[in-house]
């Protein structure tokens, strides 16, 4: 295999990573922005027919143009208050420690439970 | 040379696992739940059959064809941006939030199974 072969195919592969977390970040914010379920489904087939629509596309550089109108898109429509799993950083219940059950008593000695 | 010594070193060493634990002179027979979120896990099989439901319930694929070895592009005929909305439903079946670059790497109901499985948070 010759290098610009080598160069053409690693070129490929970062633009379909691009693409696939692209779409998938685009379609977590479709979620987002979905105040019901059953809209979110209308949206979600209205976005992938987006992709899907570039799919024959051919030129590599043309591809790189229009994955960074798409990145461009994503960001200026971005959720301002996004979704996220409680225990995951910035969700409600990050860094939080629930509270000890009744029962358990907590001795303050400073370290010198085990000297005298 | 230091570092064939320290392997051969490593190799024989051999560290007992205790076990029991012993606090206060009384041994704890049975684990608290600290949280919310319960600190049971889930076993192997709930999971291996969560994720096959999910993955059956997907829209393109023939459930028939789903077992827990199967690749979703070569096996199911899905394409890539399926496997994303697979891994998207995976994670909202199991609670979980997967970062975008390890969503990426999952395309095969193993790679899933034992990310989940593994996963502390999924529940």
């Amino acid at each position: 295999m010759s290098v610009g072969t080598a160069s053409y195919l690693a070129r490929r592969a970062a633009q379909k990573e691009r693409v696939r977390i692209l779409y998938r970040r685009a379609l977590k914010d479709t979620l987002n922005w979905a105040v019901h379920r059953h809209l979110f489904y209308s949206d979600a087939d209205a976005l992938r027919e987006k992709f899907e629509a570039n799919k024959q596309v051919a030129d590599v550089d043309v591809i790189d143009r229009m994955i960074d109108a798409g990145e461009t898109t994503y960001n200026k429509w971005r959720h301002p208050d996004p979704y996220i799993v409680p225990w995951a950083p910035g969700g409600t219940k990050f860094c939080r420690n629930p509270t000890p059950p009744p029962g358990i008593e907590i001795i303050y000695n400073f370290g010198r439970e085990d000297n005298d | 040379m230091a570092s064939a010594l320290r392997s051969a070193v490593l190799r024989r060493i051999q560290v007992p696992i205790a076990r029991s634990t012993v606090i206060n002179g009384s041994q704890m027979t049975a684990v608290r739940s600290m949280s919310s979120h319960g600190d049971d896990h889930l076993d192997k099989q709930e999971v291996v059959d969560r994720v096959l439901e999910v993955i059956k319930c997907f829209p393109k694929v023939d459930p028939s064809k789903v077992n827990p070895d199967v690749h979703f592009q070569k096996d199911l005929g899905l394409d890539s941006l399926d496997t994303v909305e697979i891994v998207m439903a995976l994670e909202e079946e199991f609670k979980l939030e997967i970062p975008d670059k390890e969503a990426d790497k999952i395309d095969s109901c193993p790679l899933a199974i034992e990310y989940i499985f593994n996963h502390p948070m999924s529940s």
